[in-house]
């Protein structure tokens, strides 16, 4: 035998082979309902109701001629529901109800309904990170109302709920928190959790009910995995700076003896930590700096001069204090749970003492004294140095 | 000589870093988070150590017998029938730690992309290329090894750098809050994976310039460790409390990996150029079992039983587990201990009689003179 038979041989063989071992679970993506978003709602009887946005493809190019009334792009999104007594439960029933099959690679956001937070979420975001197919990295809402009603509207500016949200989540004006982070809070130490919160916004005038989106107003607080409330967004820019996870926020002070505003815009932020163990008392000292740019002046003072900036950055202070301190009483003192990740930082800082009262965690979070300091630089006060609209004599140098 | 085949000791340290790395970055990472914590990334030094030992008694072995492998020289340090049980015995260990390689590859690549897909399907395919490479003797599977590695290298520093933005470095703290315990003990699995160094005495006896072996074998060693701790530490930033909640936690932090919206889902290529580096891995086991086991039987070609013996791998590699549950658990929990006992055990004691005979045969010369 020849080597050339010999060799159109092994190829005749081998090439299939290899070729053809992805071939055997071949899935066409015209088979394929691609799921974005994902909501979770626990009925009255303890049944879950799972609530999914697909993406409802069609011809491309082809979609517009048919003048299609959806009003967005060319792709439209669709919200099916099915039941069951767990979350896999309800997908077999979801399935029943449609010709395609779940794909779950593009889910970017889940949103549980707040029956479901406040029942427990540690089952469904067991599922989430099980499958295979999900991404650790889709964000993790919980909705004010039910999850369902969210994915229901056609929003006017994105494609879909899920984009909707999955851009508000990453805008990170409020919360953000991806399957990742809320397992990592579950299991660390604190054992709390917090995650954004939606709300519908109510439609314009002239629109249709649904013609609307659900943005991030809120922030709910979980004790290990179950909902124990929510907070507003003022606070939750209190919790992001005790997170360290602050990155955009506009601040405004007014100053002693002088009428009118002064609002100024965060550049960058950052929260420094330091854990102190002291005779017994748990002591957390929070230290946060802000960089600030003015963008906006009310009053008539001229802000280029330092002194008046000192002023501001003084008020500044004070401000970012009072919202850290605001959310501490709330969240701290009140709902008790320890959503900053206090319980690690001292776990890190003190092994051996933090070994003898991991169990007594919950009693002794809300005790442990903070104490905030905060710096605030004030940088630059726009493009503008007195204000504006103003005639010369009247401006304070 | 049964391989003709002439490499060259930077090529023989190439092969032996896939041979480790591999299957090391797959559920090792979750069973030594499950012991070490966040010192995690101190395991891998201490498992070296094993690594570095295994790679000294190699060459002290090899330069007693320069032209010989593992299976040659056992039997002339223990004697005909002592020599050929040991061979046995480690053909054996050969063969069963091969399945559970093929086996470990064919789970993650079911379990993660092809999921309806036989799993003897998957392990087969990759078997039978590896028998094609085996073929083709020690210098082909060098050279492939030679065109891989350096682009696993660089996918494994690109993918840590991707995530960078992930990061948080105080997942790392504290450093050995409770000792040193929980780092040794993390090491406990890794080192299986050192011991594999030994697979080196299969190899020296086909390397032109042997006085370099020590050199590169520890340069292996030395790049695998930190190759191992770079990626635990990476994990460990990204994953942090949850890292022994998965079984692939590298690999979940690949999946994690997304920039800018744009630069993301990138797991298929990572996937992609990991088999290829399975690939070497099994090459390299499948090529020392082979060429042993035609040395066993005194075969003039190990050509003819590369078929037959594949076919066997295959039967093992589906024999070794009856599902993933329980290769983790023997992965976990038997594996390293049956792992260090035949690769370093029984090696340490082929050395210590093989300087004892030859003392006593200098003796007896100088007696005689």
């Amino acid at each position: 035998m020849g080597i050339l038979q010999k060799a159109a041989k092994i190829i005749f063989v081998s090439v299939p082979l290899i070729l053809l071992g992805g071939c055997w679970d071949r899935t066409e993506v015209n088979d394929l309902a691609l799921i974005v978003g994902l909501g979770i709602d626990q009925k009255k009887d303890g049944q879950i109701m799972l609530t999914t946005e697909l993406i409802v493809p069609q011809a491309v190019g082809g979609g517009k001629m048919m003048g299609s009334d959806g009003g967005g792009g060319g792709v439209q999104t669709l919200a099916r529901s099915g039941t069951g007594s767990t979350v896999a439960d309800a997908i077999s029933n979801l399935q029943e109800k449609l010709p395609r099959r779940v794909f779950w690679g593009h889910t970017k956001v889940i949103v549980f309904g707040e029956r479901a937070a406040k029942a427990g979420i540690r089952q469904h975001l067991d599922f989430l990170s099980r499958n295979s197919q999900i991404r650790l990295r889709s964000n993790v809402l919980v909705s004010n109302g039910t999850a369902k009603s969210v994915f229901e509207l056609t929003p006017p500016i994105e494609q879909s709920s899920a984009e909707v949200l999955r851009e508000l989540s990453e805008s990170k004006l409020l919360m953000r928190v991806t399957i990742k982070d809320a397992l990592q809070m579950l299991s660390s130490d604190a054992s709390a959790a917090a995650l954004p919160m939606v709300k519908i916004l109510p439609p314009e005038k002239g629109k249709k009910d649904l013609q609307t989106i659900a943005f991030i107003q809120r922030t709910a607080i979980f004790k290990k995995d179950k909902m124990i409330g929510d907070i507003d967004d003022k606070l939750t820019r209190g919790v992001l700076w005790l997170r360290n996870e602050i990155e955009r926020a506009n601040i405004t002070v007014t100053l002693e003896g002088e009428k009118g505003n002064i609002t100024s815009t965060m550049l960058r932020a950052h929260t420094e930590f330091i854990p102190k163990y002291e005779k017994g008392k748990w002591k957390m000292i929070v230290k946060a700096t802000t960089e600030d740019d003015i963008i906006l002046n009310g009053t008539k003072l001229d802000l280029l001069n330092p002194k008046y900036t000192k002023m501001i950055e003084k008020e500044l202070e004070k401000e970012t204090n009072e919202r850290i301190k605001a959310a501490l009483k709330k969240v701290q003192k009140e709902m008790k749970a320890d959503i900053f990740g206090f319980a690690d930082m001292f776990h890190r800082k003190y092994p051996r003492e933090w070994n003898r009262v991991k169990n007594r965690w919950e009693e002794i979070f809300p005790t442990v004294e903070v104490i905030v300091k905060t710096e605030a630089y004030v940088r630059r006060p726009g493009v503008n140095s007195a204000p504006q609209g103003l005639p010369e004599q009247e401006v304070k140098q | 000589m049964m391989e003709k085949g002439k490499i060259s000791t930077a090529q023989m340290g190439i092969m032996m870093y896939p041979t480790i790395i591999a299957t090391a970055i797959l559920i090792v990472p979750a069973i030594t988070a499950r012991h070490a914590k966040q010192d995690m990334w101190l395991s891998p030094f201490w498992a070296s150590l094993i690594g570095f030992l295994i790679v000294y008694i190699a060459i002290q072995l090899h330069q007693l017998y320069p032209q010989k492998t593992l299976i040659e020289y056992s039997e002339e340090i223990l004697g005909k029938f002592l020599g050929k049980v040991v061979g046995l015995v480690f053909l054996f260990f050969y063969l069963h730690t091969s399945g559970i390689i093929i086996r470990e590859y064919g789970e993650f690549v079911v379990g993660n992309f092809l999921l309806h897909t036989p799993l003897v399907f998957v392990m087969g395919s990759m078997i039978l290329v590896c028998s094609f490479a085996v073929r083709s003797g020690v210098e082909v599977i060098a050279r492939l090894a030679e065109i891989i590695v350096p682009v696993v290298i660089i996918l494994i520093l690109a993918n840590i750098a991707l995530l960078i933005p992930d990061m948080e470095v105080e997942n790392i703290f504290p450093i050995m809050g409770k000792g040193i315990m929980p780092s040794l003990r993390g090491a406990i699995i890794p080192q299986g994976w050192f011991a594999e160094f030994l697979l080196i005495a299969f190899l020296l006896p086909y390397v032109a310039d042997h006085h370099k072996g020590k050199k590169w074998g520890m340069i292996s060693v030395t790049t695998v460790m930190l190759t191992l701790s770079f990626i635990n530490i990476a994990v460990l930033f990204v994953l942090g409390g949850i890292t022994s909640r998965f079984i692939y936690p590298a690999f979940s932090a690949v999946r994690y990996i997304s920039i800018a919206d744009f630069l993301e889902h990138i797991e298929a290529v990572v996937m992609s150029l990991w088999v290829a580096g399975v690939f070497v891995k099994i090459a390299v086991f499948y090529y020392a079992l082979v060429l042993g086991t035609a040395q066993w039987l005194n075969l003039s070609d190990y050509r003819l039983i590369v078929f037959p013996i594949g076919f066997l791998l295959l039967l093992f590699a589906v024999w070794s587990a009856s599902d993933l549950v329980e290769l983790t658990h023997f992965l976990g929990h038997t594996s390293p201990f049956y792992r260090i006992s035949i690769q370093l055990g029984i090696p340490l004691i082929l050395l210590f009689v093989a300087k004892w005979r030859k003392r006593a045969s200098h003796q007896k010369v100088t007696q005689q003179g």
